[in-house]
């Protein structure tokens, strides 16, 4: 460190040489000198030292250190617990998918059944041949009765053959 | 083969370099390498040693998370020193408003000395006066005061940390300086007398 003396000479308004400030920030004998020279370095005579936190530097490392750990144990769980992108699209997906199969198969449950009744009134009035077919599996392959009639109507040229069956005793849930 | 222990200390890059790759230790060297000077100067803004020793393992640990965030072609401490202040300005922000009520009762007035009397000055009544008066300072301008007036950081160094202008730098000090004066001439008159001699 520089003398006192060599202090007093060198030492200018303004100054910023690092010799003169260390020496201002040890030295307790010119800091009523450096005032009287230059009362701006007031404040300039507190900095420069070595600050030490409360309990040393060993210490303050280990907490930090402590701390660094015990985030790192938490960032190495954290990708077990988050669902990528890709994941999350996917579920996203299969979710949609569910749903959309559930409406179907509900609307194709709940879909309107042409009633016997009507048909047979539809029968009465309109020509058969502007039938539409409504089903494209027969559901009776052959049937044998006394007291049934049994109506073909007339064949369009098509594959389907549309068959109408009355009979009493024919059982309500064929 | 004995090992030679010659091998010269690694800069800051390096160590960064190591941490990136998952290197724990060279962590701790920087951590140990840099206490003094992050701690320093969150004690010197903050003005407390506990809430300092908080903020300054707080930064550490954002130093951690970020460090891949680190562009090798600037210094480190102007990196490190943008995140002790970024981190020290939000805390004085917030105690600041926290505070507020309480601080105006503890301010330490000395308003009954005689202010023709002469002073001898100390430097543990300075750290005590700095204390008092740089409350009034905005939490930037007190941030700009320290990292020049202690730290001695030049204007182009400051500004670089805090990503402003030079004359941005020089402006807040210029200000900071004005209202420290007015501040001890209100309340610490004894003191203000020196500006006034030197004139």
């Amino acid at each position: 460190m520089m003398t006192c003396r060599s202090f007093r000479e060198k030492l200018q308004p303004g100054t910023s040489e690092p010799e003169l400030l260390d020496h201002l920030r040890h030295c307790d004998a010119c800091l009523d000198f450096a005032m009287s020279v230059d009362p701006d370095l007031f404040f300039r005579s507190i900095g420069g030292e070595e600050v030490v936190p409360p309990g040393g530097v060993d210490a303050f490392v280990g907490d930090v250190m402590s701390q660094v750990r015990v985030r790192q144990a938490e960032t190495s769980l954290a990708p077990h617990r988050t669902v990528s992108v890709w994941q999350r699209l996917a579920i996203a997906a299969t979710v949609a998918a569910a749903v959309t199969g559930a409406t179907l198969a509900y609307r194709f449950e709940h879909r309107p059944v042409t009633h016997p009744a009507s048909a047979m009134s539809v029968a009465a009035t309109t020509p058969a041949a502007h039938f539409a077919p409504t089903a494209t599996k027969s559901f009776v392959e052959t049937y044998s009765s006394h007291d049934a009639t049994i109506v073909e109507m007339p064949n369009d040229g098509s594959d389907t053959k549309v068959v109408m069956i009355f009979d009493d005793k024919l059982p309500a849930d064929l | 083969m004995i090992p030679t222990n010659d091998s010269p200390e690694p800069d800051d890059r390096q160590l960064v370099e190591q941490v990136r790759h998952g290197d724990e230790g060279a962590f701790e060297t920087l951590v140990r390498r840099k206490t003094s000077k992050v701690y320093g100067l969150c004690y010197r803004v903050i003005g407390n040693s506990e809430d300092a020793k908080d903020i300054s393992q707080l930064v550490f640990i954002k130093l951690w998370e970020n460090i891949e965030k680190y562009d090798a072609q600037y210094a480190f401490d102007t990196w490190l020193y943008r995140m002790v202040t970024n981190v020290a300005i939000d805390f004085m922000r917030n105690k600041h408003s926290r505070d507020n009520a309480v601080n105006s009762t503890l301010r330490l007035v000395k308003t009954s000395v005689d202010p023709e009397q002469t002073v001898t000055v100390q430097r543990k009544e300075v750290e005590a006066v700095f204390n008092a008066v740089s409350d009034v300072l905005s939490p930037k301008q007190k941030t700009i005061f320290v990292m020049s007036e202690m730290e001695d950081l030049r204007s182009s160094e400051i500004a670089k940390i805090l990503g402003c202008q030079e004359s941005t730098v020089r402006n807040h000090l210029f200000n900071a300086r004005k209202v420290m004066q007015q501040q001890l001439k209100r309340r610490f008159p004894e003191y203000a007398r020196l500006w006034e001699e030197s004139r």
